[in-house]
């Protein structure tokens, strides 16, 4: 059952796989190193809520520069290398032709990852920018959007130069991530690091940095592979797809517009929430359109699909939250609790990462030409992986629901609070523990299946047609 | 879609209104807030942090304390800010105006902090802050690398912690903090954002707002008369 999808690989190898097979093992590659050295550092972020000596005599681990630390590798590191090859693969093989200026996306990789390690030396030693999402300090800020802009050269050009007129949804999604970073980064830049706007106008610019770069870059990348793998492997065409467009630029346009979530009742503007509050009640369109196209995903089998299955439960529930904590009422509860976090890692681990998984899972070896190295190490990290997220989902709902009522009564001290929530801090270190295993050995067994040298190579040229089952229409 | 460059303008439009309508037009907003002065003080507020503790703000961002404490206080009556302490009114945008990087902080495990040393009754003074800093809490972690442990050379420093039992340090030794840690203390200790600027005096309540409208003016108009304060 596992290796449902994997069996077909070997005669699925076309040359558009086996072109950018080292370019994008590359990115890969780098994203799964930067997905365990974020998962070490949640893991000692999660330790030192329960125990706040852990690791404090450390300048370089303080419970914010760790936090900082672990945020920064998670997005820039993980996200963004396993994001643009999903993107890239997506847009080569809906695009027809094989990628081209692949030299520019590896000269792209290998900057992109030093200017993200540069950054996160930065952060240990004290030059975090203290924005969420966006704690890489100035001096390879630059840097990271032309390495980004080098590696999404392939990606465009994939676009622009594609064999078909007719377009699909993950290539909107991928392109339109490729194409937006840059922009919100480089915005984001000049209000915030270079010409800083003043007061809790930055916490304004933040929030719409944060929430672009959810709405127009980390949703997007993970949908580019939802909606290319999904119909691949359930063999059905999405029901309600003539909604997608429509869910597509709801995302798009709206999605940024609901940075003011966090700061209701702040000292910032009222129409701002309101704007939040209206926004995240227009995104539930955009959810519940993913969610109808992308049901056919319950009756189909293999490990990438289960991995896509979590991410887009996830991802609409997350959406769904979202909607509802932004209205003040509610607000007032969740805002500054554990909730909020919670939220978050919904967002980004549940919703995105679950998604890149299973995309991983389903592009892996159609790259490399064999099955992944280990069945067993497959499904130990699906079983882990999932359960640990899914842990941790619930320590930090039930533990913010805890707080968010104690915060309400003034009776109660702080200290007591943290107090009463030291059981759920302990589980989600359990679960951290535990999804940093899974993480390991999704990276063992990526090293063993991409390090063999395969053979496919030379015998690919002719076996452009993929079997018939798999080629079913994206629309 | 299938026309490329109405798709891409289409993407590139997209992210510029979010931009500038969050950004530009609160910028429009609130980018010419000036302090506002007080008649009868004959000063402004809020007052420009001093050279000690601007430095303290650049130790507190690198530290990341932010990630447990905020420094925003929502009004009296949504949440328990006011009964807790941190503050009589909310924090308006104003507040933050001398700040280079505000510390709004998205987290409250540990208590707000915007006005520290306005506590009542007893705000908490240098040594007990250095104290928290070297010694922790069951909650709050230490960091003892702002401190430095050295040999007394002629005089004891008067700086030196005083500590006592197992923490104190071998004999002839002492701990002193270092800039960092006097430059951080610096800063907590200048968190008071307690003047009630026109635009942060609670509306009023809903019963008596009928009575009170007569007599001061309603909620909108006052807001007008600070904006007008504020291009002055």
């Amino acid at each position: 059952m596992t290796n449902a999808p994997t069996n077909a690989a070997s005669a699925e190898v076309t040359a558009i796989d086996s072109g950018a097979r080292r370019p994008l093992l590359l990115l890969l590659g780098a994203a799964l190193v930067w997905l365990v050295v974020s998962g070490v550092l949640a893991l000692i972020t999660s330790i030192q809520m329960h125990s706040p000596g852990f690791q404090a005599d450390c300048p370089v681990l303080t419970h914010g520069r760790a936090a900082a630390l672990r945020e920064t590798a998670f997005i820039y590191g993980w996200a963004a290398n396993a994001g643009l090859a999903i993107a890239l693969w997506v847009l080569a093989r809906l695009g027809g032709a094989p990628l081209r200026a692949l030299n520019w996306a590896v000269i792209g990789t290998i900057f992109w990852n030093l200017g993200v390690a540069v950054g996160l030396v930065g952060i240990a030693t004290g030059d975090m920018t203290s924005f969420a999402f966006f704690q890489l300090p100035r001096y390879v800020q630059p840097l990271l959007v032309v390495a980004y802009g080098a590696i999404a050269v392939s990606g465009v050009l994939a676009w622009s130069g594609r064999r078909t007129d007719q377009t699909y949804a993950s290539q909107w999604y991928a392109v339109a991530a490729l194409f937006l970073f840059p922009w919100l980064s480089s915005a984001a830049q000049v209000v915030l690091l270079w010409a800083p706007v003043r007061g809790t106008l930055q916490a304004l610019a933040s929030g719409w940095f944060t929430q672009g770069v959810w709405a127009c870059w980390l949703a997007p990348l993970a949908l580019a592979g939802a909606y290319y793998v999904v119909p691949k492997v359930s063999g059905r065409v999405l029901p309600s797809y003539d909604f997608a467009p429509l869910s597509f630029w709801t995302l798009i346009f709206v999605g940024a517009w609901t940075g003011g979530r966090h700061l209701v009742g702040g000292p910032v503007p009222a129409w701002i929430a309101t704007m939040a509050v209206v926004s995240c009640s227009l995104l539930l369109f955009h959810y519940l359109i993913v969610g109808l196209n992308l049901r056919v995903a319950c009756g189909a089998e293999g490990t990438g699909i289960k991995f896509i299955r979590y991410g887009l439960a996830a991802y609409v529930l997350g959406g769904v939250l979202d909607g509802i904590t932004s209205f003040r009422g509610i607000a007032l509860r969740t805002q500054f609790t554990l909730i909020s976090d919670a939220q978050e890692q919904m967002a980004i681990y549940g919703g995105v990462s679950m998604m890149f998984f299973g995309a991983i899972y389903y592009m892996v070896p159609r790259l490399t030409g064999r099955p992944w190295a280990s069945a067993l190490f497959t499904v130990g990290h699906r079983v882990l992986v999932t359960s640990g997220v899914t842990v941790l989902l619930i320590s930090l709902f039930v533990g913010g629901w805890i707080q968010s009522g104690e915060l309400l009564d003034s009776k109660i001290p702080l200290a007591d609070i943290l107090g009463h929530l030291r059981i759920w801090f302990l589980l989600g270190s359990a679960a951290n523990l535990v999804i940093l295993g899974a993480n390991i050995l999704f990276l063992v067994n990526f090293c063993q299946s991409a390090c063999v040298c395969s053979p496919i190579q030379a015998s690919t040229e002719n076996l452009f047609r993929q079997p018939t089952a798999l080629e079913a229409p994206v629309s | 879609m299938k026309n490329g460059p109405v798709f891409f303008l289409g993407l590139f439009a997209a992210v510029t209104i979010s931009w500038a309508g969050i950004v530009l037009a609160s910028h429009a907003q609130l980018g010419g807030l000036v302090p506002y002065f007080d008649d009868t003080e004959g000063k402004s507020f809020p007052e420009r942090p001093a050279g000690i503790a601007a430095r303290g703000q650049l130790v507190y961002a690198d530290l990341g304390c932010a990630s447990c404490h905020t420094q925003q206080v929502r009004r009296p009556g949504f949440g328990s800010d006011q009964a807790r302490g941190w503050g009589d009114r909310q924090s308006v945008a104003r507040d933050y105006i001398h700040q280079a990087r505000p510390q709004l902080g998205g987290s409250r495990l540990g208590p707000d902090l915007t006005n520290l040393a306005g506590r009542k009754p007893s705000a908490p003074d240098a040594e007990d802050l250095l104290k928290l800093l070297y010694v922790g809490t069951p909650v709050h972690p230490r960091y003892q690398f702002l401190f430095e442990t050295r040999p007394i050379v002629g005089e004891a420093s008067a700086q030196a912690l005083r500590l006592i039992g197992n923490l104190a340090p071998a004999a002839g030794f002492e701990v002193a903090p270092s800039e960092r840690a006097q430059t951080l203390v610096a800063y907590l200790r200048s968190l008071n954002n307690t003047y009630e600027y026109p635009e942060a005096r609670p509306a009023p309540a809903p019963i008596a707002a009928k009575g009170e409208a007569v007599a001061h003016g309603t909620p909108a108009a006052s807001h007008q008369e600070t904006k007008q304060e504020g291009k002055k």
